[in-house]
């Protein structure tokens, strides 16, 4: 945790004081790698968001947003960010740089665009908008694929304006390349919970160990991270559990230890969610691929979870309980991300008792632990 | 042995005692108030009473609802939805389905054929359909709890109300009264919101005969008639409905003692 910390300083500190253009980015399917090889420092407003949350700030700038006029139904992560915008952009992490240019992928997130729109006239900056066909089932339409490379190829000269520095192959395919390692180790400690009694969960330590492959892909110190992080989780004494879990959806980080400790007193161990795949699927064998620089970025902007249909989404949660040898699904469904909770109830797969919990990612008032543990006991006192 | 079952509430707080052969002994209730602890220990007190017992005679107590983990008094503590499964197959021994509206929470439990617990809904973290929505509406309304349900029944033309939300009830009824509606329609009203909402749950489960009303709201023969016209279906439910949970939570208590063998009804 403390190699994570002084990581994800680090990464505000070069946003504050280092040099360089800034690019804000989202999490699902972004294109990092290319603006990285350009020489440009990567800001994700989502990952702020998150951090402002979990540190029990985002309450404050959600109601700075919602004297605005941003609606109570907004997303939290958008109002957290907006009312730190108003707030003059200081939060607990230094001041957020002015970006360059944004650019803003649609598989992830369709709120997003609005979100980075706003940012764009805040900041009057440039947006660029990398439009991403749905996958649906999951398996990219090579017509679809064509579209997006076309437009990460145009995206390739803007930056190479705005940046004033070429892209030279040879760095985006070193680049590239430290992804796919990164992914490779990242994967390996995520399948290290097919183990019984698994030595890592899936979720409540998985969604802190996603922070550098959501930040930091394509960086020497992103390899290096997973690479440690696989030793530590390889010479772990697995604890015992009583209870083996797979959750859909994203953690309440404003209340994370309440939350937490409501599967921990049952000795619930997540094996594995599809919240710590919202970056990208390699779980489905997907990786970054230094020799279709362009393909495998389009494909992994295309091939982004919240991008794909329902059928297709509870098709994984099946794959994922089989694989693991889960127990019990739970479900997540948060407020704020309609892309992951519409349709999210029809989620529950057969025959696996599901768990159906709401509240929400960033703002703090749509989460009531007494109700909660209610549902939390109640699902354990009648699956034991 | 003798146990006691107290189901802390958002709204009030009952307290059952029970003997080994699960003769019902004694019950209480006491309104919840801001004081979680002191409401349980009063209900507590009142089954005492009736029971003509002291406390030393109780040999395990089981808590539950909201405050369950407040109740100092319980060595044990167990989930609503257990212990109203329970409550409701010791009333209505044949019950597949268990609909329990209390002060804040409204949860639709399906019970298997062996009387255990094989899956159940709750509202959300809002109050919309709850207790809380029909004590807003009385309030507003001028009338008592208790005579929410005859007055609801004489109603010739309900008035439809747009949501079951405890917050908005208020402006939409004054609105319906400023308009010359009856209390009687608007009652009625009331009661088809709470019994849209309670549906949404109880179809999410999969309803199966028969059904039983337990919680604080049973005792409303306007929310029972509302529930049936909705569902399509018969209601169990009476004037035991409200003590459900904490029976529930005493036949729990005496599985603990192990005087009892469990029957699982």
């Amino acid at each position: 945790m403390t190699a994570l910390k002084r990581l994800m300083a680090d990464w505000y500190r070069d946003l504050s004081e280092g040099e360089g253009p800034v690019v804000y980015l989202p999490v699902g399917g972004n294109v990092a790698e290319l603006p990285r090889a350009c020489g440009f420092r990567v800001f994700f407003p989502e990952v702020n968001a998150l951090q402002c949350a979990l540190r029990k700030v985002a309450g404050e700038f959600i109601l700075r947003a919602e004297e605005q006029g941003y609606s109570p139904d907004v997303c939290g992560y958008v109002k957290s960010d907006m009312g730190l915008a108003a707030s003059g952009g200081s939060g607990p992490f230094g001041t957020i740089p002015k970006p360059d240019i944004l650019l803003c992928t649609t598989s992830g997130c369709s709120t997003t665009l609005k979100w980075f729109e706003a940012l764009a006239g805040i900041h009057e900056a440039p947006l660029f908008v990398l439009d991403v066909p749905s996958v649906r089932d999951g398996a990219a339409d090579p017509h679809a694929l064509r579209y997006v490379v076309r437009q990460v190829e145009e995206l390739a000269s803007v930056l190479e304006k705005i940046g004033r520095r070429k892209p030279s192959r040879d760095r985006l395919a070193e680049t590239l390349e430290r992804s796919r390692q990164a992914e490779d180790l990242w994967m390996e400690i995520l399948d290290s919970a097919r183990a019984k009694p698994s030595p890592f969960d899936a979720f409540f330590e998985a969604v802190f160990f996603m922070a550098p492959i959501t930040v930091l892909r394509g960086t020497p110190e992103c390899v290096e991270y997973y690479r440690a992080a696989r030793e530590e989780v390889r010479g772990r004494v697995a604890e015992p559990e009583r209870r083996r879990i797979v959750v859909d959806g994203p953690p309440p980080w404003p209340h994370f230890r309440a939350f937490r400790d409501l599967f921990k007193r049952w000795g619930a161990r997540c094996v594995a969610s599809t919240y710590v795949r919202v970056g990208g699927d390699w779980d489905e064998g997907f990786r970054h691929d230094p020799s279709r620089p362009f393909e495998s970025m389009a494909e992994f902007a295309a091939r982004c979870y919240t991008n794909r249909s329902l059928p297709a989404r509870r098709a994984i949660l099946e794959r994922e309980i089989r694989r693991f040898d889960a127990d019990a699904l739970v479900i997540h469904s948060v407020r704020s991300c309609r892309p992951y909770s519409v349709g999210q109830a029809c989620l529950r797969v057969r025959d696996v008792p599901t768990l159906f919990l709401e509240s929400d990612l960033a703002d703090p008032r749509h989460f009531n632990e007494g109700e909660m543990r209610t549902r939390v006991d109640a699902f354990f006192e009648v699956a034991r | 042995m003798i146990v006691a079952g107290v189901d802390a509430g958002a709204a009030a707080a009952k307290a059952a005692i029970l003997d080994s052969e699960r003769r019902i002994l004694g019950r209480g209730i006491a309104r919840t108030g801001a004081d979680v602890v002191r409401a349980a220990e009063r209900a507590f007190r009142a089954a005492l009473e009736a029971a003509g017992l002291q406390e030393w005679e109780i040999g395990v107590t089981t808590a539950t609802g909201r405050g369950r983990f407040r109740v100092t008094f319980a060595a044990a503590q167990a989930t609503e939805i257990a212990c109203h499964a329970r409550g409701a197959r010791f009333r209505y021994p044949a019950t597949r389905t268990v609909v329990d509206i209390g002060g804040q929470d409204t949860k639709a439990i399906r019970v298997a054929p062996d009387g255990s617990v094989a899956d159940f809904a709750m509202n959300d973290a809002c109050a919309a359909g709850t207790g809380r929505f029909l004590e807003a509406a009385a309030s507003v309304l001028g009338v008592r709890l208790d005579e929410m349900g005859s007055l609801s029944l004489r109603s010739r033309e309900p008035v439809h109300i747009a949501d079951a939300c405890a917050v908005f009830v208020e402006s939409e009824l004054l609105d319906h009264l400023a308009r010359g509606r009856r209390v009687e329609d608007l009652l009625r009203g009331a009661h088809r919101a709470v019994a849209g909402r309670v549906a949404v749950l109880v179809r999410g489960i999969g309803a199966e005969p028969e059904a039983t009303l337990t919680g604080g709201v049973s005792a409303d023969a306007g929310m029972v008639a509302a529930i049936e016209e909705r569902l399509g279906m018969k209601m169990n439910a009476g004037p035991d409905g409200p003590f459900a949970g904490a029976v529930g939570a005493a036949l729990l208590a005496l599985e603990k003692t192990g005087n009892h063998v469990r029957t699982r009804d």
